[in-house]
């Protein structure tokens, strides 16, 4: 019974999930969106999994070539009808839909993503920390490039059609000088904003990476690949002597790196997606009645044109970290990380390994349709102009 | 506003607001385009960008495949051209001729089986590689620039089935004796120069090879499920969102390891990468043409045509994308930077194109080659060419979108 359980864990949290949702969508119109949301997002993650399976029948090879390549080193005379017994052992020689309906029914039973050939353990071994180290990373990439972005946006936006100076007869010399300083102050922050935003559209992560490893070689310094040091690598955390703070110093010496790089192309985008938003925003005809009514200078700005604009750029975050860890795999290259990117690449284009780089693909597209999902809810349970209209909507 | 008084209003006036009002989409678009500073010079950069690659082999010195690599130059650092040095100046800018240091050691002692003779010659460095890049430069010799020389042979034109092949062997400029390496040369002594500008056209057409693919799949996927709606919009969006959400460059990059399966000649192969980039990137300007087409297909004039016997192909193609058409354009200029990245990226990765071909990517993935960035820095010149591409375009098409945007006078 136990046992039992156990093989069919997630399929039941599934399927409980879904239950609850329906009990709740009886006499709730927001559940019944949510219920709508959670099937539509199952049934995304259904044909996300058959994209992903189908294109990883185009890598060459299979599992059995790469079983009996193994053995043939070994030693042991190989014919052709060795490879097809194996095939046959291991179901390869099924259609593939049959293949891709074990796969699912294994992954939805129980999360098992499958067995890796080329690494010989199972896929959820070979990717579970390293998929969360690459999540920390995209995560971290793109709290910096929010953190950068929203502010210095709408600040962007607040001064886009402003002058240089402040030439305004009514205020006085002295409120003048403050004011023309101040706002030359803005233009210029906005300026270089604009150019660094451009820079990183321009200046694709890796080879932003590059360049700050050309920076280290110039300097003689040792370059900050990888995650730590030679010498801390084989360290645990905790020695006898206590924790380890030479190796923390030492690992946020690297992390760095990563996380810039990453989030520099987020931070640009992201640049550029605020100062839109905002300026549209600030352009329609609530904003010039509330200036109309008397609020004025950052609380007209805090509580009308920002406020509207940010469930768009919440909404967008599912996209984002998509795009994100699009570029983790070249930056896993440059810098020499061995995280989930890293491995994906190594899965596609050295070793081969199907079943591998279906997993990560998979996993990553999981994280994007939850967040997707999440991000929607949330904006449908907070932001009452969502809510009305997706319930009444008639989605 | 100034109140011009009536005997100043030029006679123009009345027809010029006219004109504005009657002009065309493509007109009004131009118009607001020339207004804007930034958008103007960055697009005659990039047009001089363009062009230099389009007839790049006019404006390179030097051949940039392995029959013009200078042997006498190899790992050669970029050769400054000069007006003014100690033996005088001159109006001509000239560089001077180099030749390689003769090597110092002996190499018939080590072939006596002296061990000291080795340890001599590995500690005196002349074995290392920044020792390889050591050139003598003769002051006395100088190579004057020359403008339209004569010099490799090229062919200008060459239409293979109607059998054109227009050769020529002008170029720019030059140097009188020798060649002349402005940007220094690689460990084969191709020049780097020359084999930038030639890098510049291939990955700029491998875009606009992607980019028609990549208009084609999105108009007939957005094309037809707008159209028909319902059951076939339901199923062709679904599969869209599924595409969407998975990232597109490890599915470049398993496409591109697949292609490096089929035995390809390096053109099958350039094509075949531009389409891998251009068919699957169909999801974004697919579902902008759906939801316009789903808009516009219940109009009047849609029903006309359908009431005088148009195909549906037809209705789709000549009446209802040319009504989207200058989105779709500026949609795709804007695009262009991206799908560059996208071909750097396969390139840099060694999936895409490969050595012998120069593109941007191909050329930049070099730069991660320790030896060159310890001891040959000039062959990051391509880095600096390809940051310039992608801001110019990124400029452009910034400014293109402003200027396609109806509502964005009113903001001004």
């Amino acid at each position: 019974m136990i046992d039992f359980f156990a093989n069919t864990w997630l399929l039941w949290i599934l399927l409980i999930t879904g239950a609850v949702l329906w009990l709740a969508a009886r006499n709730s119109d927001y559940f019944h969106y949510v219920l709508h949301r959670y099937l539509m997002a199952l049934g995304t993650l259904l044909l996300v999994s058959f994209v992903v399976f189908g294109l990883m029948e185009v890598l060459p090879g299979d599992c059995a070539e790469k079983y009996i390549a193994y053995k043939n080193t070994q030693g042991e005379m190989i014919s052709q009808a060795t490879i097809d017994a194996e095939r046959a052992r291991m179901g390869l020689d099924q259609p593939m839909l049959q293949r891709w309906g074990n796969w699912v029914t294994d992954l939805t039973l129980r999360g098992d993503l499958g067995f890796s050939c080329a690494k010989r353990q199972s896929v959820n071994l070979a990717v579970g920390d390293r998929f969360w180290m690459s999540l920390g990373f995209c995560l971290a990439g793109l709290l910096l490039a929010y953190l950068i972005a929203v502010p210095f946006g709408i600040l962007s936006a607040y001064v886009l059609n402003k002058p240089w100076a402040d030439r305004d007869p009514q205020s006085s010399p002295r409120e003048r000088f403050t004011n023309t300083l101040l706002l030359g102050f803005n233009k210029l922050i906005d300026l270089q904003l604009r150019i660094i935003s451009y820079l990183g559209l321009a200046l694709p992560n890796f080879l932003l990476a590059l360049s700050i490893i050309l920076l280290y070689v110039f300097a003689g310094e040792p370059t900050p690949t990888g995650l730590f040091s030679d010498e801390w690598r084989n360290v645990p955390w905790f020695t006898d002597s206590g924790f380890q703070f030479g190796k923390l110093s030492d690992f946020l010496g690297h992390i760095w790196l990563p996380i810039f790089v990453i989030g520099w192309a987020a931070t640009a985008l992201q640049l550029q997606t605020v100062r839109a938003l905002v300026v549209d925003e600030s352009n329609k005809l609530y904003v010039e009645a509330a200036r109309a009514r008397g609020v004025e200078g950052f609380s007209l700005w805090a509580r009308y044109p920002v406020r509207h604009s940010i469930s768009p750029l919440f909404n967008s975050v599912g996209f984002d970290f998509q795009r994100v860890f699009n570029d983790l795999p070249i930056v896993a290259v440059v810098i020499g990380l061995t995280d989930a990117a890293g491995l994906l690449i190594e899965a596609l284009a050295m070793t081969n390994d199907q079943e591998l780089a279906a997993a990560i693909l998979f996993l990553v597209a999981l994280v994007v349709i939850g967040m997707n999902l999440l991000t929607d809810v949330i904006l449908a349970a907070v932001d009452p102009r969502v809510r009305r209209s997706v319930i009444s909507g008639g989605q | 506003m100034f109140a011009i008084p009536a005997k100043w209003r030029r006679k123009g006036a009345a027809s010029e607001e006219e004109a504005y009002y009657t002009a065309g989409q493509f007109a009004l678009i131009r118009a607001r385009f020339m207004k804007k500073t930034s958008g103007l010079i960055a697009g005659t950069i990039l047009l001089a960008l363009v062009l230099m690659g389009l007839f790049a082999p006019f404006f390179s010195p030097v051949d940039p495949t392995i029959r013009g690599a200078d042997a006498e130059y190899r790992r050669g650092a970029p050769q400054a051209l000069n007006f003014c040095d100690e033996n005088g100046c001159s109006l001509r800018p000239f560089s001077y001729t180099y030749s390689k240091e003769k090597p110092k050691f002996d190499l018939s002692a080590l072939a006596g089986g002296d061990l000291n003779a080795l340890d001599q010659l590995t500690s005196s460095g002349a074995l290392s590689a920044s020792s390889q890049n050591k050139f003598i430069e003769d002051r006395e010799q100088r190579r004057y620039l020359q403008f339209f020389v004569r010099g490799w042979e090229y062919s200008l034109l060459e239409i293979g089935w109607l059998g054109i092949d227009l050769r020529s062997d002008l170029h720019l400029f030059g140097v009188e004796q020798g060649k002349l390496h402005l940007m220094g040369t690689d460990e084969d002594g191709k020049d780097v120069f020359s084999r930038t500008l030639h890098a510049v056209w291939v990955t700029i057409s491998i875009a606009i090879v992607a980019l028609i693919v990549k208009l084609f799949t999105s108009l007939l996927v957005g094309g037809v499920s707008g159209y028909f709606g319902g059951r076939v919009d339901a199923v062709l969006m679904s599969f869209t969102e599924a595409v969407r959400v998975i990232p597109p460059i490890p599915i470049y990059l398993a496409c591109a390891v697949a292609l490096s399966q089929i035995d390809l000649t390096p053109v099958q192969r350039y094509f075949a990468i531009a389409l891998v980039i251009g068919a699957l990137d169909f999801a974004t300007l697919g579902r902008r043409l759906r939801t316009h087409i789903l808009v516009e297909r219940n109009q009047d004039y849609v029903l006309a045509a359908q009431l005088s016997g148009a195909s549906t192909g037809r209705i789709i193609w000549r009446h209802l994308v040319p009504s989207f058409s200058s989105y779709i354009i500026v949609d795709t200029l804007i695009n262009f930077p991206y799908v560059i990245l996208a071909e750097t990226s396969l390139s840099f990765l060694g999936l895409g194109l490969t050595e012998p071909v120069n593109s941007l990517g191909v050329l930049l993935q070099k730069a991660q080659d320790p030896d060159i960035q310890q001891n040959m820095v000039w062959q990051f010149f391509p880095v600096v060419v390809f940051v310039a591409l992608i801001m110019a375009f990124v400029f452009v098409g910034d400014a293109l979108r402003d200027a396609a945007d109806p509502y964005s006078e009113r903001n001004q």
